[in-house]
């Protein structure tokens, strides 16, 4: 806000601010606001859409659901427009040019996904003959607009991208345990129950089953198949702890990492003795940020107070 | 006279380490718990219930007078938790009657009496009420406390879990009905019809219904697959949030340490708050010894 320059003009000023609300980084009332009818659209869109598989629901509501549909459209479609157009400010003041920011915008995730939620809608006014379903499966997707306002799924890559390493092990023994085991049981069991077991593929079927739910739905007739199929299931118990541990670890670290993060900033702050308003709400924003707890915070403030008691101390 | 009397009655059903009495206190009540909770199990078995009805008829009696007994002392004896300066006797008691536990004490005999007086209601609804009992231990084991604090310190990881679930869910089942509607219309003609398929499956990790197209036999595999990376998650994080806690823990029982420590000697008052504390955090001794050790290497170190 304090950014920009007074030379502006009333448009590029409008479309600063557009950028602000739309883009919530500057929390206040309005991108708050923004934030939750968007959020509430999208949740009331997914109900809509589960309601409307129900054919009695449908039929006795048709109208509704289209007219609601017809408005979400075009909030949604609004949202788009003003995301492109107002996107150009993203790195305009740091020296980039306007298209930049709207490229970005344009082919990031969310974008994609603003874009393919919505569009369909014209498309099937123009070409009245589309399959409805294939329609309805784009109109899901309107459901990962939430991510955008829940850091979940970005927590996620960002873990399993930092225990890569450990990640990537997991599958590799899973990928070769599936290749060893269900040839294993294709030629032990293929010949005794070629209804199951006619081909390695669907032994790899069979393995995957196993794999995730602990029993494949197939008896195994053989005594050296048994066995398989038993060391299949120890198999799955294993890979499960695996992945419990790997997922624990990451998760620990990532906390590890913020709280590091948090009171690196916490110890900035405190560097000059005073914690003045604007300090005060910048680290509301890191907390909110970074999705920390209160009780997280107050141990890290006990800490280095603890840390400035002990220093003193030394002094004298 | 009543005073001593109240504040020490108050401070063994707290159980205090102060008083002998206390454990006993404990161990007594956690007994009488324990065969309730075994009587209401067996006595759903009919044939237990046909040869020993008196029996049960009997102890069913005797226990509610002893929770009442209890509940009527503990009531009584928070009157002393508070002078008159600090808001008075029933301050304390009121505190206790609307706390979970004051609640778990008041529904677990309550019941009891209403069926004196009201005989008409429903059996089956006293049977669940009472096995409400069970929950009287959680006062003397924290577990469930444990449980709680760790879920709501780590509650936004939990958020985005549930998040995470929901979106998995929802998306599986819709694609589900979009692959499978015509073809098994009873199970996937509806999308509220395929949710339940698709907890089943991200639960359990095979569904209650075998897919007949290609891509709902892919959609299924990577349902089940996404259960175990749901499984994992969730473990993960509780898993992290104890370990957590108990660190925070510990940084909170060194603390007291330090400070115990910081005048240089350790009184015999000091030392039973110690305790207290330490079985409080359900800290084990070997902890408590090795933080002593560090504390002390501290305390003479920088003097």
């Amino acid at each position: 806000m304090n950014t920009a320059a007074p030379s502006l003009s009333t448009y590029q000023r409008v479309k600063r601010r557009t950028f602000e609300i739309m883009e919530g980084e500057v929390p206040d009332k309005y991108s708050h606001f923004v934030e939750i009818f968007i959020a509430l659209l999208v949740v009331a869109n997914v109900i809509g859409i589960i309601l409307e598989s129900v054919p009695e629901i449908h039929e006795a509501f048709m109208a509704e659901f289209h007219a609601f549909d017809v408005f979400s459209v075009a909030v949604f479609s609004v949202e788009f427009v003003l995301r492109v157009w107002s996107y150009s400010e993203k790195y305009i003041h740091s020296g980039g040019t306007a298209w930049q920011g709207r490229k970005e915008y344009v082919f990031s995730f969310y974008g994609i996904i603003d874009f393919v939620s919505t569009v369909p809608f014209y498309l099937q006014l123009l070409l009245p003959g589309a399959d409805l379903r294939v329609l309805r499966m784009f109109r899901l997707m309107r459901i990962f607009k939430l991510s955008r306002y829940n850091s979940a799924f970005e927590d996620m890559v960002a873990a399993v991208k930092a225990e890569k390493d450990s990640f990537s092990s997991a599958v590799f023994l899973l990928f070769i345990s599936c290749l060893l085991f269900s040839s294993l049981i294709y030629i032990i069991e293929g010949h005794e129950q070629p209804e199951v077991f006619p081909s390695i593929p669907a032994a790899m079927h069979w393995f995957v089953i196993t794999i995730i739910s602990g029993w494949g739905n197939v008896d195994p007739v053989t005594f050296v198949g048994t066995i398989l199929v038993i060391l299949t299931q120890i198999l799955s118990i294993a890979l499960a702890a695996i992945l419990t541990g790997v997922v624990a670890t990451a998760y620990t670290a990532q906390v590890e990492r913020r709280q590091a993060l948090y009171e690196m900033e916490v110890r900035s702050v405190l560097a000059d003795g005073v914690v003045t308003e604007d300090e005060q709400i910048k680290l509301k924003i890191m907390q909110a940020k970074l999705g920390m707890s209160d009780e997280q915070v107050e141990a890290i403030k006990h800490q280095l107070e603890e840390e400035k008691h002990i220093s003193a101390a030394n002094k004298q | 006279m009543t005073t001593g009397f109240k504040n020490t009655l108050m401070e063994i059903l707290d159980g205090s380490p102060r008083h002998t009495a206390s454990r006993y206190v404990e161990w007594a009540i956690t007994l009488v718990v324990l065969v309730n909770c075994s009587a209401v199990i067996l006595d759903s078995v009919p044939e237990i219930h046909a040869e020993f009805k008196d029996f049960f008829h009997e102890l069913e009696f005797w226990s509610v007078m002893f929770f009442t007994g209890e509940y009527i002392s503990r009531v009584w004896s928070l009157g002393a938790k508070y002078d008159s300066a600090h808001g008075g006797s029933w301050k304390g008691r009121f505190e206790y009657m609307l706390s979970p536990f004051g609640l778990v004490d008041f529904f677990a005999t309550m019941p009891y009496y209403m069926h004196m007086f009201l005989p008409g209601l429903d059996l089956r609804i006293l049977r669940v009420l009472r096995l409400l009992r069970i929950l009287k231990l959680s006062k003397y084991n924290t577990a469930l406390q444990d449980l709680f604090h760790a879920i709501h310190s780590e509650r936004q990881a939990f958020g985005s879990a549930v998040f995470l679930l929901t979106i998995a869910t929802i998306v599986s089942a819709s694609l589900m009905h979009f692959a499978e509607g015509h073809h098994q219309p009873e199970f996937f003609g509806t999308i509220p019809h395929s949710i339940y398929w698709s907890i089943v499956t991200i639960t359990s990790g095979y569904g209650n219904v075998e897919p007949l197209t290609k891509a709902g036999e892919a959609i299924a595999l990577i349902t089940g697959f996404l259960g175990v990376c749901m499984a994992a998650i969730m473990t993960g994080i509780v898993a992290s949030a104890f370990s957590n806690q108990v660190a925070r823990k510990k940084a909170a029982f060194e603390a007291q340490l330090r400070e115990v420590f910081s005048d240089g000697n350790m009184s015999e008052d000091e030392q039973a708050s110690l305790k207290r504390l330490q079985a409080h955090y359900r800290l084990s001794d070997e902890q408590v010894e090795a933080m002593m050790l560090r504390a002390k290497n501290k305390s003479s170190a920088s003097e």
